[in-house]
């Protein structure tokens, strides 16, 4: 494996950089200033990038200075201070010593033995005390070692004299050690050795002048002082996988959404909207579909709860709507013969299809005009992948002298182009009762195959002269929402209006 | 929209020629029909019809007769139909309807069939034609419904009356033991589904022969003896009872012109009620009962973008099964017995289109120029939008439908300021939403193993009662943000509201709520135009636990057409 220098912590070309032959921690320790942390840490990053590997492991014994440790050699042990005591105040019983130096009776009578036991103490009459001699031997073995331990807080076994380490065995304890001034404990050291490859790149360190004291992070403070100046700059590794960023964005299915609209309004229509509660009327009668359509029972439309009914539909289009179901009015029509039903016609229901935008929007509407919409409409369904209980619908509305079959053909054959990038265009006669003649535009997509994109046709007398309309209008919907799921790669019409904010974080555009 | 089965060989049969798969795609447009799925292992074709006008074509041989005229140009004869100005003999069939029905369920239609021994496919094709028409164009048997009988088990004048429902009994089909009529409301399978049509009538219509044999209970079911057709039966008596006369006499028809396709003789029969009717006293049938229609094809020629002649209007309509007549430039069309669907002209030049064929239309583009542009609410919102993003927020777009438990229960809001549906499908959708809140919670609910902090929006419409409006509700623009993390809280919030509005260029208030869904003391109203327009803060503990949410939250939504008005 190729070893990328840059990859490399400056305290892992430090070590490699700067030691021969083995590798222990205590090296570092001494000759790089680590602290164990940083040892242990680079010994570890440098076994995984196979540039050191184990050599050996060491059994080591250390005495770690105790508390009890720490005040002998901050205050004496009770030896020295015995011996201090004597050569000040002169002999003295071993109980009398207690007291005089706040200590306990069995301590001191430990400290005695042990220095009887060296010739420096003897017992003479009426159990009094006598210093022999105050120098060398056994106190002072103990000072050095515990001035010693004070520097590092241990001492290594190894680096102690035979005589040493006879005496520390004496004042040292594996456990409990609380009323010893060591305590005594064993580990293993590792001691590692720099690998071929170790030696590789320890070769192309030295090739590119990389030292480990390159200057990392570029701080204010290394502007403000300068310091950057003549200094290396430590390189990057850029190949590393770069951390996660949480950002802002836009709902890719809206951003769809948008772009169809984009799209329309670059096309010329101007854009319609309305309520999401709407009247029976609005929804249906407006666009002549009877009463009694099977489409109007309660199982394909949502009715609101409370309130019940609008208080009231705006005339005269109420009267021309009632009159042209029942009798067709002035249309020519000879409609549905049947009494329509002035109350039924206020319920209010969740809207079911966007045409009634189009028809709303029929009395305002310019002439020529191009209105659209892509509404929110609410649908009796059981939710599944491919029904929703309230989704999108796209629809619309074209008003002109010059609104024929053939213009509209051209309409849906420029949707086709524009919105879904079709490469053919197939019309057939299609059925909206609402609309007549009707067509239905299937397409080649270059990615779907052939799919219905949309309905047309022209809107029936009945529905545009008691609105008030004159001209030919035609009316138009197109079903995006499988360019939608393709466009995001999704195959599942819940998705679009998916909770997951992990998962909507993460969806994409397909272009 | 109907979808039938139809036994592929059966159809090409009445057809006369076969089609491969592409032929038969390409020609059933022209009856408004989709190839829906073929079962090849059994021979069939499951096709949908989009017409909702056209239940003629529900049937396999309704269909085939519109594919061969379509092919041939060639119309049928049916002579069993009587009109206004001539009666077909009925022989001694008639139906005799009591005066207690007017109110009920005052029409009846009939007429009987024999000559040919009934098979299996054809039995199957006419419980299919029946199932449409009653389910489909017959609002599930409560304007039309039919029933099928033995004719040789019958004894005329059949009679047609409201008999009490507790008094009367019979074998309903598929039982064992009588039931009187209104026990089979609530155990026959048919009963429970179709028993609403008649059971708030103090008397059910009811069927029977001359010396008192049960032909059914309609709309229901028929009679165990009378009432049940096998393969092999040849003598056959069909009636159809509903409440609008012109489409039972339609549903007659297109039945009779079926089994006359089939090779039935088709025998007529004639039924006396002692009220008026649209078409007098005694009416028999089949009933030709339509009008011709006439239209000026100077209108034809300027809806369809091209010159139309007579003579092609008129071959072109024959193609869908129409009689035509000529003179100047009007074509007048008598529709076909099985057809009622010419309302109004215009009805003719789709015929007219139809039978060219769309193929012969050349699409051109719309000239006349307008200016598009999008609502000032989508401008706003879009505004809005960018800047939510800018603050580092993911947009969501959500269901605005939900259920009791998310949006009111868990919100800890009263039930009568959310808009409830009376017909849900399920409790899951039952409210639509006055807030965003709910859905952002929601989201936060089910994202507790999403990378946090979580900041998420939506720019959607909400809708609450407001008994001032025509509609008694309101459906408003609204912005909606929840942020999500350890450490988020009511000072965080409140810079990003400031940035909204900094950035939107309008200048806000705030004042203390008491709103339960957020602590209390760290939640704000925002107040616009001295207009109360929003509302934000760390949502309460209590509703997060609600939610199942173990990450603090503060929330904030807007009334943006509140923003907008001047």
């Amino acid at each position: 494996m190729e070893i990328d220098v840059k990859s490399l912590h400056p305290l892992e070309v430090k070590v490699l950089k700067n030691t021969e032959g083995e590798l222990a921690a205590e090296k570092l320790v001494k000759n790089l200033s680590f602290n164990i942390g940083q040892c242990n840490q680079v010994f570890s990053w440098l076994s995984v990038k196979n540039l050191i590997k184990e050599k050996k492991r060491i059994k080591k014994i250390q005495y770690e200075l105790t508390d009890l440790g720490k005040e002998y050699q901050e205050k004496g042990t009770p030896e020295e201070l015995i011996v201090k005591t004597l050569k000040e105040k002169g002999s003295m019983t071993i109980p009398e010593l207690s007291s005089y130096l706040g200590l306990e009776n069995k301590d001191v009578g430990s400290a005695y033995g042990r220095l009887a036991k060296v010739g420096i103490l003897s017992m003479g009459e009426g159990k009094k005390v006598f210093l022999n001699t105050s120098h060398g031997g056994w106190p002072s073995i103990v000072r050095t070692l515990l001035n010693r331990a004070n520097e590092s807080g241990f001492l290594e076994e190894s680096e102690l004299s035979d005589e040493q380490k006879e005496v520390i065995s004496e004042i040292s304890k594996k456990r409990g050690a609380s009323a010893s001034p060591f305590r005594l404990t064993e580990r293993e050291e590792v001691i590692y050795e720099v690998t071929p490859e170790g030696r590789k790149v320890k070769e192309i360190l030295k090739e590119k002048g990389i030292t480990g004291e390159e200057i990392g992070a570029v701080t204010p403070e290394i502007l403000s002082s300068g310091e950057w100046k003549g200094n290396a700059f430590r390189e990057y590794n850029i190949n590393i996988p770069p951390s996660r960023v949480l950002l802002g964005r836009k709902n890719p299915y809206g951003e769809f959404l948008e772009e169809v609209k984009n799209k329309l309004v670059s096309l010329g229509f101007e854009e319609f909207d309305g309520p999401l509660v709407e009247t029976e009327f609005w929804n249906s009668d407006a666009l002549f579909m009877p009463q009694f359509h099977s489409a109007r029972d309660i199982h394909d439309v949502y009715h609101i709860k409370k309130p019940e009914y609008a208080k009231q539909i705006e005339q005269p289009f109420l009267d021309q709507v009632a009159q042209t179901h029942e009798n067709g009015w002035k249309t020519g029509s000879r409609g549905w013969r049947y009494s329509f039903d002035r109350q039924f016609t206020r319920r209010l229901i969740l809207r079911s299809q966007g045409t009634v935008l189009s028809a709303k929007t029929l009395p305002r509407a310019k002439v020529p005009g191009k209105y659209f919409g892509i509404v929110r409409c609410f649908r009796y369904d059981r939710v599944d992948a491919t029904h929703l209980s309230d989704f999108y619908q796209t629809e619309g509305i074209v008003l002109g002298e010059e609104v024929n079959l053939r213009t509209l053909l051209g309409l849906l054959k420029m949707f086709a182009e524009e919105v879904a990038g079709a490469q053919e265009v197939m019309y057939v006669p299609g059925y909206f009762p609402f609309t007549e003649p009707s067509v239905e535009v299937h397409i080649k997509h270059q990615e779907l195959g052939w799919f219905e994109l949309g309905g047309s046709g022209i809107f029936r007398p009945e529905v545009t002269q008691p609105l008030g309309v004159e001209v030919p209008v035609l009316a138009w919907g197109l079903g995006i929402d499988r360019m939608a799921l393709m466009s995001l790669g999704l195959n599942d019409l819940r998705e679009l209006f998916s909770y997951d904010i992990e998962s909507v974080r993460l969806r994409r555009r397909k272009h | 929209m109907p979808k039938i089965e139809v036994i592929e060989d059966t159809l090409y049969q009445l057809v006369g020629k076969r089609f491969d798969e592409e032929e038969l795609i390409s020609i059933l447009t022209s009856a408004k029909a989709e190839l829906d799925s073929r079962v090849p292992e059994e021979g069939l074709l499951k096709i949908e019809l989009n017409d909702t006008n056209r239940p003629d074509l529900w049937s396999a041989t309704g269909l085939a007769r519109h594919l061969r005229i379509f092919l041939s140009a060639k119309l049928p004869t049916y002579n069993f139909f009587s009109t206004k100005e001539e009666s077909k003999d009925w022989g001694n069939r008639t139906v005799e309807v009591d005066t207690t029905l007017k109110s009920i369920r005052p029409y009846i239609t009939a007429f009987a069939v024999s000559g040919k021994s009934i098979d299996e496919p054809m039995l199957k094709d006419i419980i299919q034609s029946q199932e449409k028409l009653c389910w489909n164009y017959g609002r599930k048997r409560k304007s039309i419904a039919m029933g099928i009988y033995r004719s040789d088990l019958i004894t005329y004048p059949v009679k047609y009356f409201a008999a009490e429902p507790d008094k009367t009994k019979f074998l309903p089909l598929g039982f064992e033991k009588e039931l009187t009529l209104r026990e089979i409301l609530t155990q026959h399978p048919k009963g429970v589904e179709f028993g609403y049509i008649v059971e708030n009538f103090h008397r059910f219509p009811f069927l029977t022969d001359a010396h008192g044999g049960v032909l059914s209970l309609p709309p229901i079911i028929n009679s165990a003896r009378i009432g049940a057709v096998q393969v092999g039966d040849s003598e056959l008596f069909i009636e159809l009872t509903g409440t609008d006369y012109p489409s039972l006499l339609h549903a007659t028809s297109i039945m009779a012109c079926d089994l006359a396709d089939s090779g039935f003789t088709i025998l007529p029969v004639k039924t006396i009620y002692p009220y008026d009717t649209p078409y007098g006293r005694e009416v028999v049938t089949p009933f030709y009962f339509q009008d011709p229609i006439t239209l000026d094809l100077g209108d034809a020629s300027k809806l369809l973008g091209v010159e139309i002649t007579p003579e092609e209007a008129k071959k072109n309509v024959t193609r869908l099964g129409c009689k035509a007549s000529l003179k100047d430039n009007f074509i007048t069309v008598t529709p076909p017995e099985y057809r009622n669907d010419f309302l109004h002209p215009v009805d003719i030049i789709e015929d007219i289109m139809i039978g060219r064929g769309m193929e012969t239309f050349q699409p051109i583009m719309p000239t006349e120029f307008t200016v598009g542009r999008l609502t000032r609410e989508e401008e706003f919102a879009r505004k809005v939008k960018e800047i939510m993003i800018g603050l580092g927020f993911q947009e969501m777009i959500y269901s605005y439908l939900g259920s009791r438990k998310d949006f009111i229960d868990s919100m800890g809001i009263p039930e009568d300021r959310v808009i409830r549906i009376e017909n849900p499908m399920t409790e899951k959708y039952e409210y639509v939403r006055n807030s965003i809140l709910p859905n952002l919670l929601c989201s936060e609910s089910v994202s507790a193993n999403a990378v946090y902090p979580h900041h998420i929006f939506e720019i959607g419409k909400i809708v609450y009662p407001e008994p001032a409006q025509n509609y008694g509700t309101d459906t408003r623009n609204y912005l909606g943000f929840l942020s999500s993390d350890r450490n988020v809280g009511f000072n965080e919030a409140n810079s990003l509201v400031s940035a909204v509005f900094f950035y939107l260029s309008r200048d806000y208030a705030l004042e203390e709520t008491s709103d339960p869904r957020f602590i209390r003391g760290r939640a704000a109203e925002i107040v616009y135009n001295g207009k109360n327009v929003g509302i934000f803060g760390e949502i309460h503990p209590r509703v997060l636990e609600n939610w199942g949410i173990q990450m603090p939250c503060t929330g904030c939504e807007i009334d943006l057409d509140k923003l907008l008005e001047e």
